[in-house]
């Protein structure tokens, strides 16, 4: 069973048509690639999966379940901004995902604040934005979750963090699970992709395994990005 | 998982909320300095010093309450409409349970901030020297209020006190739930939210003052206007304070009702986070 569903998905922000007609599917133990430039309509689709918004028209499955309360569940959701409370401290953070997620490993997320010297006692609001980013990758991260909804992971980060978040990435989810990554930066990010989903104004132009891609286009998935949301 | 949520939510308030009474208390302590010393001196400054921390003490009475209820509004807001709830509307639990938590919360900063005030004006007047004395005096005030409890009409003013404070409950909770209300269909807007929630929230007002009044006008003179004063010539005319005050109650919550109903429609099915 798909993880995660699309049929005839649309979303429209009052004239502005941010979702036409989507119809997609994402198996379990994939890392895809959510790839499209600025506006395009990843974010849509992500907030869709996460219920923060309703579909205009069609549906969203996750795990076969309309999002809500079940599928929150069951899905790791990372937001394009830093959204954890920064008032808390890292370690009333790890209280707080503790307290709500089942699936929530807290040994490997204080091993990740320690590898990154973090101390529990330190508040977000202390830390600057690259740490914040870290600190909400890591709980995120620490989920043992059927599917992980990664908006933007690597935007707005130095390199050498980028690196540590796809390394994140890699070594911390469930190989089971499914995990989906929307970014415009695709040179990063593809030497870690199973599969990619191009999607532009709304629409999927493409959906390929990454080998297939290499195989029959010849090019990387950056060259045939560039070729298809070509200005 | 509603007791989860409520643990976070006093934790994220009372970090506001209790250095705020800690304040209050501590501006009592100084006003009643001011009021048994500073006040009585012949000295011009430490007279001007009295008179600061009496004031110190009206305005923090003031701000707590205030506060109580812009904490209440803006952990609504921020919590749940603004960037954090990214985190809070993708966990697993329901609208209700969300709704619920900051409604609890909410209300027991209020009855809070009622008995810190209480308290406060306690310390104010309190002479510091006979706190022995203001103990015993507790002890004959509940001595006192056991006895009276036991005569008929103390009981029916007891009853009359509790359906006051009950009513103000109720009516607080109530008042929340518009704010609540009024942000969630605000938020539901792609854009200009927070003006749309203000226009909602006095759009709620008036129209709930409408109804109120239009039903008030209808009702007049028509066979339940008639009913309730044939009733009411049957029964005293304490029984028919208390039916009052029932009936004041009743409406409250059904006025609360409404706005929870407005509140989980728009939070589960027009959630729109920019």
């Amino acid at each position: 069973m798909a993880v995660l569903e699309c049929k005839g998905l649309s979303k429209r922000y009052g004239h502005t048509q941010a979702l036409d007609r989507v119809d997609l599917a994402v198996e379990p133990g994939r890392i895809v690639g959510l790839l499209g430039p600025n506006g395009s309509g990843k974010t849509t689709l992500i907030k869709l999966a996460n219920g923060l918004l309703t579909p205009s028209e069609g549906e969203i499955l996750v795990c076969g379940m309309k999002p809500g309360k079940e599928s929150h569940a069951l899905v790791s959701y990372l937001p394009e901004r830093t959204s954890i409370p920064l008032w808390m401290t890292a370690g009333q953070l790890l209280d707080f995902y503790q307290d709500f997620y089942k699936d929530f490993r807290r040994d490997a997320a204080e091993e990740m604040l320690q590898h990154l010297d973090i101390s529990p006692k330190q508040r977000i609001k202390q830390m600057s934005k690259g740490t914040r980013e870290k600190v909400q990758l890591i709980v995120v991260m620490s989920r043992a979750a059927k599917l992980y909804l990664l908006d933007e992971p690597i935007g707005g980060v130095d390199p050498a963090t980028r690196d540590y978040i796809l390394s994140t990435i890699i070594g911390n989810y469930d190989p089971e699970a499914a995990v989906v990554i929307s970014t415009h930066l695709i040179s990063d990010v593809e030497k870690v992709l199973d599969d990619v989903i191009f999607i532009n104004q709304g629409r999927v132009m493409l959906q390929s395994s990454v080998d297939q891609i290499r195989e029959e286009k010849g090019m990387s998935v950056d060259e045939l990005f560039r070729e298809v949301f070509k200005c | 998982m509603l007791r989860k949520l409520l643990k976070h939510e006093f934790r994220a308030t009372g970090r506001v909320m209790l250095p705020l009474f800690l304040v209050l208390l501590g501006t009592a302590v100084g006003a009643n300095l001011s009021v048994r010393v500073l006040l009585d001196t012949p000295n011009k400054v430490l007279d001007i010093l009295g008179g600061l921390l009496i004031v110190a003490f009206v305005i923090a009475i003031f701000g707590v309450c205030v506060m109580s209820m812009v904490v209440m509004v803006q952990r609504f807001y921020k919590n749940l409409l603004q960037d954090e709830g990214y985190v809070m509307m993708t966990l697993p639990v329901s609208v209700h349970q969300h709704i619920w938590s900051k409604l609890i919360v909410s209300a027991v900063w209020f009855a809070l901030t009622l008995i810190v005030v209480g308290l406060a004006c306690l310390i104010m007047a309190a002479d510091v020297g006979v706190i022995h004395q203001i103990a015993k005096g507790f002890q004959e005030l509940f001595r006192e209020l056991y006895r009276n409890l036991t005569a008929y009409y103390a009981i029916n003013g007891t009853a009359l006190a509790v359906e006051f404070l009950v009513l103000c409950f109720v009516g607080c909770c109530a008042m929340c739930l518009q704010f609540y209300a009024s942000l969630a269909i605000g938020h539901s807007f792609s854009s200009h939210k927070m003006a749309w929630s203000v226009l909602w929230f006095f759009v709620t007002l008036f129209a709930m003052q409408f109804l109120g009044g239009s039903g008030i006008v209808l009702l007049d003179e028509t066979w339940l206007h008639h009913l309730l004063l044939g009733w009411t010539d049957n029964i005293s005319g304490m029984t028919a304070m208390h039916w009052s005050m029932l009936a004041l109650i009743a409406g409250e919550v059904l006025y609360g009702a409404i706005f929870y109903f407005l509140t989980t429609y728009f939070l589960k099915r027009r959630l729109d986070l920019e």
